[in-house]
């Protein structure tokens, strides 16, 4: 296991530094001149300036990146020269609201795929199942940032159940609750359906296999063989598919957040874009990217956690 | 005596998108209690299916279309999915084919076998723990208490198919199903599995059925025999009595066929030619009239019933009967009644049918300048971890020796069986002698020529005359590829021209004896005896002078093998071929080989004449291979078990002699000191410190 | 007529496996091998599923393709009385907040996601194919590092890398489409690798190198057919991801700049007034929706048929 875990380790630390090595080659590579390019015409005098100290501009592309890798692995990446924040910080003030988001709507669709897959795996070709497949297409169908805006104008503007836009009153749980209620459900819809398609198929094809077969001769009985046999098979490319799926749940709660108006990463990046203000950018980017391959990082060690042979191969 | 189980006109169908297949037809059996029943059967017997149908675990596209399983004073087959669970592991178990795949990966030997017990919920979990350490131990699992805490994937073959014997037996059930038991196993494991089963079913009071196709395993095992072809029982009766005084021609025949009775060495075995009627419509007249030797007119008009013998033998064929029937009929057991070639006409049998062709075509070493392959002291090594994962691991030396320091000489027209079990490195020299494979050091000379390492460029003009015939008949043939593409290939990639293609393609076609018809079909759509000799077909497409034939029967019925192999002996004869055949199958390489080279762990540890090293082995590695294929005698079980223990892992060589860990003779020294090949009285040599003979 | 076989020993026609004689063979395998094709394609036609997924697609392409004929009225043509306008007889599906109908954009609108498609799936299929049969077949080394490169690619959520480059180089369509391939490719190359990889070690690999096949005329005779058909089905269903990932982007305002109709700048002006009127967003949902429905039902049914071992979801 211990080889396994620091193999793993290794590689996301690699593939982090490779990630900075693509922001930093986006930014040299653009024809322009890089500062022009980051900061955009509004760029103030001073502005510039003080992007040219912090990022020792004035000394080679290598050694900018070495200080950035240096800084990086302490937690500071840059300061934003327009409100003279750190990166980090404006980036972490924002990403709580995007956890929560992406973990919420994850989570239902956990809740409610997973199951839904299974017992539409026990219970193949019957009206449930055929029932289950047809809305699993359809929710897959219709992509997120859809879903996000016809909930909008469905749940939120033409039957007002639902709040439209934000995160609520700060420390009211109960109206945070609420306006988390249609971004979740967003962000989760399409992987309900594809969750449950996963989990079937993959149930389907363990429920074959000569060991579960097996375990019918011995006679022990179907609930036991379904959950402990065959789910415990089942779930493993589940969980590896969640874990790389996370990019796209992302992806989904960056358009939730610009649709909703709520506080967020997302949102950070995309008002950060829009006023040309690179530097922050590039360490939202980076914080982000970072968290979905320490989620891939993660799920990987469950597999491994669970299943004996992943953790012994070479 | 009372029966166990009894199975009466059972029929069943499968619906396929082919249409139905009426897998068993009127099959009736029973079982008697504390008796081993063994139910032999060749592909589409419908063996395995009647064992199933015991238990309810058929697919879905099984339909039971009449017939009761007795079992007590129940029918099994009228029981609900409820009731045969309660009858499941309890009364009646399994022990399945492929330990590999039949235990689950990701539980412990401990858990599962927990599991199995919680039809005991009175007991607390010590005491079902303490019973499982118990079964473990009982069916040889060294350290058992320690190692019930494994995965499966910890264990060897052998050990899990030890270990799935005792999550079967744990609750001690009365009736015990053993699906083809060892044809997942080595042949010294085989032994040992084989004499497991047949102490724990005395000591257990168990009656069990044993499913097989293997004739040595079924008479080292059973008390009784039912034989079934093409999903009817055609004979049943005592061992001793279905091995000596066969009823039936296709029993007969299948006893024939196998090359481990066939004591006589010949060239050329027996065959039942034909092919298994397709069951979507089996024959309404006798099942086995197409193929037998012996068919009359009445058998292709009506379906003969059962006739019983006096002594309980019942078999179902005319020629018992008393208008039709032959006074003469079964022969002496030395007559062959299997023709070699397609089926007689009328009733004329050749008798003492001289089945072995005179002399091999092997060329006496004297006779020859150079011998066709010289290889010396080959090595080839592999490496197992990157150097990173070796050194967490604790693993000193990262590579393992797949093949160390092998000799051998093959001369135009001889025939060298290449023998060995898993592990032994017998493939991997195959690949290394052809290129295919990097090797460190030694020799392989080709025709005089040396080769060993060759670049690929100049070593190409050199495989027109060497040329492998691989293990998985459909497997080693490119999906995608017509058959006419795939045999006429060879041809492309040596940028053969002016020659007709289709011209080549249809005259390998009749070399081999493959319908030409078939020349715009798939790899997927042929059956197996089909794609081998697609497999010869574009081995000898260039007219090479060496052929390395990897298992060439592996996968064929016992009763069709020979088509294959008799088809190599005649195209040895008309061109000379030097063949390598690379098998674990003693009986056969038996037959078709001039000298042997047997290996363990990479190494050759015995080579030299076939005869002498099977009439009197030397090396006690040989001596275990030998004595432990089951012999199809009733009379010659073994009481003895050949060899203990298991085949070291590649990684973990021992020390010394390889083989002293499993060795009855070892002595010291063998722990010690590596043994050095050494020439014995007749021309063999062998690699021990102390050879049987000298 | 060919000479049939004949068993030397006794001169008699050998009856062979079939236990067929000569001619009725010959005719049976060609009869088996149309049979085979005719059984697929029946197969296909009866599979609901795929037969409305083949009318949706054929739909998608004819209305993008004839747009110019089928469009009622000019797509960029202003008639701002009418403007925000719900659907009405002269304009079925409504007109937006510059009078422009709302349908034609939309045929238009699938011009472009038709182009980006088609540019996108074609170009990312070579190269992510050439690219993992490199990786599967060629050196360790080679490999390593190509993985390596994939996942520090697949590390960021689409979205995500879009606004990160668009922070530099401004909006448009040609950036759209790089960051559609350089997404793409990955995956198309991953599952090239893996497929050559199970290949490169099978037995008929083996014999074709025994034969002295060199590595050209395997990878391309034996290795490409072997792959390319799980590819492809995977490509077909990658059609509605590629549409999906420009029309997020351009509502965003990130790819397709108005006035140029695509379905995501409709969306986008429709989310801009969406309590004046939700015609706009669900004229501009629809389509995508229909298209993925009819992409993904295609896909599967192809999948099922051709395939059933890649019954997995995707």
């Amino acid at each position: 296991m211990l080889a396994y875990l620091l193999k793993r380790v290794g590689l996301a630390l690699a593939i982090i530094v490779a990630v900075i090595i693509v922001l930093f080659s986006l930014l040299h590579l653009i024809p322009g001149d890089p500062i022009t390019i980051a900061l955009g015409p509004r760029a103030t005098p001073e502005a510039v300036q003080r992007y040219i100290e912090k990022m020792h501009l004035d000394e080679p592309v290598i050694v900018q990146f070495a200080v950035y890798l240096k800084n990086a692995a302490m937690g500071d990446l840059g300061v934003d020269v327009f409100s003279d924040r750190s990166v980090t910080w404006i980036v972490l003030d924002q990403i709580g609201f995007t956890v929560v988001l992406v973990v919420a709507g994850l989570t239902w669709a956990i809740l409610l795929g997973i199951p839904l897959g299974c017992f539409s795996a026990v219970r193949p070709n019957t009206l449930m199942d055929r029932v289950t497949g047809i809305l699993s297409v359809g929710t897959i169908a219709v992509p997120s940032f859809l879903v996000s805006i016809w909930s909008l104008l469905f749940f939120a503007i033409m039957l007002g159940w639902l709040p439209a836009i934000g995160a609520g009153e700060p420390g009211n749980i109960g109206d945070q609750l609420l306006h988390l209620v249609l971004p979740a459900f967003a962000v989760g819809l399409g992987w309900v359906g594809y969750l449950a398609r996963m989990v079937r198929a993959s149930m389907l094809e363990v429920m074959r296999e000569n060991y579960i077969r097996a375990a019918h001769a011995f006679g022990l009985p179907p609930r036991k063989i379904v959950y402990r046999y065959a789910l415990r098979i089942a779930i493993l490319p589940t969980i590896t598919l969640i874990g790389m799926g996370f990019s796209g749940l992302l992806s989904g709660a960056v358009f939730a957040e610009v649709i909703f108006a709520r506080p967020g990463v997302g949102k950070l990046i995309f008002d950060t874009v829009m006023s040309r203000n690179f530097p922050v950018v590039q360490g939202a980017v980076l914080i982000t990217t970072s968290l979905y391959i320490i989620i891939t990082l993660l799920s990987d060690l469950v597999v491994a956690w669970l299943d004996p042979r992943v953790r012994e191969a070479l | 005596m009372e029966n166990q189980i009894e199975v009466r006109g059972l029929t069943l169908d499968f619906r396929t998108p082919r249409g139905r297949v009426q897998a068993l037809r009127d099959v009736s059996f029973s079982v008697p209690k504390n008796q081993i029943v063994g139910i032999v059967g060749e592909s589409g017997s419908g063996k395995s299916t009647a064992l199933w149908s015991i238990l309810g675990l058929l697919p879905s596209n099984a339909e039971v279309r009449g017939g009761e399983i007795l079992f007590g004073d129940r029918n099994l087959l009228q029981l609900g999915e409820e009731q045969l669970r309660a009858v499941r592991g309890e009364q009646v178990s399994v022990v399945f084919q492929d330990p590999m795949t039949s235990q689950i990966p990701v539980l412990t030997y401990g858990q599962q076998m927990l599991d199995i017990l919680y039809r005991r919920p009175n007991l607390p979990i010590a005491e079902k723990r303490k019973m499982a350490v118990d079964m473990m131990r009982r069916v040889g699992i060294p350290d058992a208490e320690r190692r019930i805490d494994q995965y499966p994937h910890h264990f060897s073959g052998g050990m899990r198919q030890r270990a799935g014997i005792a999550m079967a037996l744990l609750m001690t059930p009365m009736l015990l199903l053993a699906d083809e038991p060892t044809t997942a196993l080595d042949v010294t494991m085989e032994a040992q599995i084989i004499h497991l089963l047949r102490a724990l079913q005395q000591e257990l009071h168990a009656t069990v059925i044993v499913v097989s196709h293997n004739l040595g395993l079924v008479a080292e095992l059973c008390d009784e025999v039912v034989i079934m072809y093409a999903g009817e029982i055609v004979e049943r009766g005592d061992v001793r009595q279905i091995f000596y005084n066969a009823q039936h021609p296709y029993t007969r025949a299948l006893l024939e066929c196998d090359p481990a009775r066939v004591l006589k060495r010949s060239r050329h075995l027996p065959v039942i030619p034909g092919e298994v009627p397709d069951l979507t419509a089996p024959p309404r007249a006798c099942v086995f009239s197409p193929r037998c030797s012996r068919v009359m007119d009445v058998c292709r008009r009506t379906k003969p019933p059962d006739y019983e013998k006096s002594n309980g033998q019942i078999a179902r064929c005319y020629l018992l009967s008393e208008e039709h029937g032959d006074p003469d009929w079964p022969p002496r057991s030395d007559v062959i009644t299997v023709y070699r070639g397609g089926p007689s006409r009328g009733g004329a049998v050749p008798r003492g049918d001289a089945l072995d062709l005179p002399n091999s075509t092997a060329v006496s070493a004297g006779d020859v300048a150079t011998p066709l392959l010289e290889v010396s002291n080959l090595c080839v090594r592999f490496r197992i971890a990157g150097a990173l994962a070796a050194r967490l691991r604790g693993i000193q030396d990262p590579h393992v020796d797949a093949v160390l320091n092998a000799s051998l000489t093959l001369n135009p027209g001889e025939t060298l069986g290449l023998v060995g079990e898993s592990g032994s490195g017998k493939t991997t020299l195959g690949h290394a002698i052809l290129n295919l494979v990097k090797a460190p050091s030694g020799s392989v000379r080709f025709d005089g020529v040396e080769v060993l390492n060759m670049a690929e460029s100049k070593f190409k003009p050199l495989r027109r005359d060497m040329a492998m015939m691989f293990q998985d008949p459909a497997g080693s043939l490119s999906p995608r590829q017509s058959i006419r593409a795939l045999i006429t290939e060879p041809f492309d990639i040596h940028g053969i021209q002016g020659r007709d293609k289709d011209h080549e393609a249809e005259r390998l076609c009749g070399l081999v004896r493959f319908p030409r018809a078939f020349l715009s079909r798939y790899p997927h759509e042929l059956s197996g005896g089909q794609a081998r000799r697609v497999g010869v077909a574009r081995a000898l497409a260039l007219r090479p002078k060496l052929i390395i034939a990897d298992e060439p029967t592996a996968g064929l019925d016992v009763s069709v093998q020979g088509e294959i192999l008799n088809l190599m002996s005649e195209l040895q004869q008309r061109h000379r071929l030097g063949y390598i055949i690379i098998t674990h199958n003693l009986p056969v390489v038996r037959h078709i080989s001039d000298k042997l080279a047997i290996m363990y762990l990479g190494r050759i540890v015995e080579q030299g004449d076939c005869d002498a090293i099977f009439t009197e082995p030397a090396h006690p590695y040989t001596e275990a291979l030998v004595r432990g294929v089951p012999r199809p005698d009733p009379e010659h079980r073994r009481t003895l078990v050949s060899i203990e223990g298991e085949i070291p892992s590649l990684a973990r060589r021992p020390k010394g002699c390889d083989f002293h860990t499993r060795c009855p003779y070892a002595q010291d020294r063998c722990r010690t000191e590596e043994p050095v090949e050494r020439p014995l009285s007749d021309g063999r040599r062998v690699l021990c410190h102390f050879p049987l003979f000298e | 007529m060919s000479v049939k076989p004949s068993d030397s020993a006794t001169g008699m026609p050998a009856i062979d496996s079939t236990g067929l004689a000569g001619d009725v063979r010959q005719r049976t395998v060609r009869e088996t091998a149309g049979r085979e094709r005719r059984e697929k394609l029946l197969l296909f036609l009866r599979n609901g599923q795929g037969m409305f997924g083949l009318i949706l697609i054929l739909l998608f392409f004819a209305s993008a393709i004839f747009a110019p004929w089928l469009a009622p009225y000019d797509p960029n043509q202003l008639d701002i009385p009418v403007r925000l306008s719900g659907p009405s007889w002269d304009h079925l599906a409504g007109t937006d907040q510059l009078g422009r109908d709302t349908f034609s954009r939309v045929l238009y609108g699938g011009r472009v996601a038709l182009k980006v498609a088609a540019i996108g799936v074609s170009v990312s299929l070579l190269i992510g194919v050439a690219l993992g049969m490199l990786a599967g077949y060629g050196p360790q080394w080679l490999d390593n590092l190509m993985l390596l490169a994939f996942d520090t690619v697949r590390a960021f959520p689409t979205i995500v890398l879009a606004l990160a480059t668009v922070a530099l180089t401004g909006p448009s369509l040609g950036m759209v489409l790089a960051i559609i391939i350089v997404t793409l490719i990955p995956q198309y190359a991953r599952m090239a690798r893996t497929s050559t990889l199970a290949i490169r070690s099978t037995e008929f690999i083996v014999a074709e190198r025994s034969l002295g096949a060199n590595t050209f005329r395997i990878l391309h005779r034996h290795v490409m057919p072997n792959v390319i058909g799980p590819l492809l089905i995977l490509a077909a269903m990658d059609v509605p991801v590629v549409v999906t990932i420009e029309a997020g982007l351009s509502f965003l305002g990130l790819g397709v700049l108005p006035p140029t109709a695509s379905w995501g700048t409709i969306l986008n002006e429709g989310y801009l007034t969406i309590r004046d009127t939700p015609s706009l967003v669900i004229a501009g949902g629809i389509p995508l929706v229909l298209t993925t429905l009819g992409f993904t039902f295609f896909g599967e049914a192809l999948r099922d048929i051709f395939d059933p071992r890649l019954r997995k979801g995707r």
